[in-house]
């Protein structure tokens, strides 16, 4: 039954980003892409990394496919004659041979949940489960690691979120008003 | 822009009371759903980051459902940039903070000399809601610079 679910969306995100790459009005690719964002997140939900489906729903699938409507509201759009876009076959064999290259390293990949992968018997992985909620009584790991053990990335990282979006800010701002 | 009056922008905004309606009833749920994960992401999945984004969902909600013009309007420029700003501002100062009282960067277990039970815990949940504060500041500027200027909009 899972099996089949995981299938089925897997196809579904496969179809939605070809849709995103085919099709012709603009409109429609952004909302195969959210199609294909929300797909992918129930995907993560499946795979046990609730965290990364909440982010890739959120951010992915409602935040982007607003900016990306308000956006295309302020660009020419081309008049839509034929619902596909034309194919440039050259092109397209050089994303089928990208994608089969990366392919390619999915064989190296251990199994969904195998647990003698290096990542879960990995000394790291099991000082943060054994010691996680003793060093800094929070019952998520993820939390723990990301805001307790590498505290000092994360505040990196909201440092990087501020710098770039400050950055946006200002010049999108000087560009509308200035 | 200004030479197409036809455009079909933000600016040509028309209330349909379907969506207003089902912004009203939805929005409090996603406003408090925003601050659970938030609150919440120490115990269970989310944290400040997915949180943040919830929460600043409401806003583009609200753009949408009520104009994004009067929206803008009602919040005022500068909230969103000085959120961003002050969350930042927090985050650094729980770091240095930590350091002022003798211990390592972002050491949260040393706040518990002030009084506070379970530092780490809420050292951590602290931290999550100042990534929270950034990320709903910068993803409401975000809209509407981006909005701002459709269909020659001015301010």
């Amino acid at each position: 039954m899972t099996a089949a679910l995981q299938i089925a969306l897997l196809a579904l995100v496969v179809a939605a980003a070809a849709a995103t790459a085919v099709l012709r009005s603009v409109l429609s690719a952004v909302v195969a892409f959210g199609a294909y964002s929300l797909s992918i997140a129930i995907i993560w939900v499946f795979l046990r990394a609730p965290d990364v489906g909440l982010t890739e729903a959120a951010v992915g699938a409602g935040v982007m496919t607003v900016l990306f409507l308000l956006t295309i509201v302020k660009t020419d759009s081309p008049t839509v004659e034929r619902t596909f876009e034309q194919i440039d076959l050259r092109a397209a064999a050089v994303a089928l041979a990208l994608v089969l290259a990366l392919s390619s390293t999915v064989f190296a990949l251990p199994a969904v949940g195998d647990a003698g992968s290096p990542v879960a018997t990995d000394d790291v992985t099991s000082y943060y489960l054994d010691s996680a909620y003793e060093e800094t009584h929070v019952e998520n790991v993820v939390t723990a690691v990301l805001a307790a053990y590498r505290g000092f990335d994360t505040m990196g990282e909201a440092v990087v979120v501020y710098s770039a979006g400050v950055g946006l800010l200002v010049v999108l701002n000087r560009e509308v008003f200035g | 822009m200004s030479d197409a009056p036809e455009t079909v922008g933000v600016s040509s905004y028309v209330g349909s009371p379907i969506i207003m309606a089902t912004v009203r009833v939805v929005m409090p749920f996603v406003f408090t759903f925003g601050l659970f994960v938030m609150f919440h992401g120490a115990d269970s999945s989310g944290g400040g980051f997915q949180g943040g984004v919830i929460v600043g969902t409401v806003v583009l909600m609200l753009g949408i459902a009520f104009g994004i013009g009067a929206t803008r309007d009602w919040i005022g420029p500068r909230l969103p940039v000085a959120l961003v700003g002050i969350g930042v501002l927090a985050f650094l100062f729980t770091g240095f903070g930590s350091v002022l009282l003798g211990a390592g960067f972002l050491e949260y277990s040393v706040y518990h000399d002030l009084g506070i039970p379970h530092a780490t815990k809420y050292g951590i949940e602290f931290v999550e809601l100042a990534i929270g504060v950034i990320v709903a500041g910068i993803v409401t500027g975000l809209f509407f610079s981006i909005a701002a200027g459709v269909g020659g909009e001015r301010e």
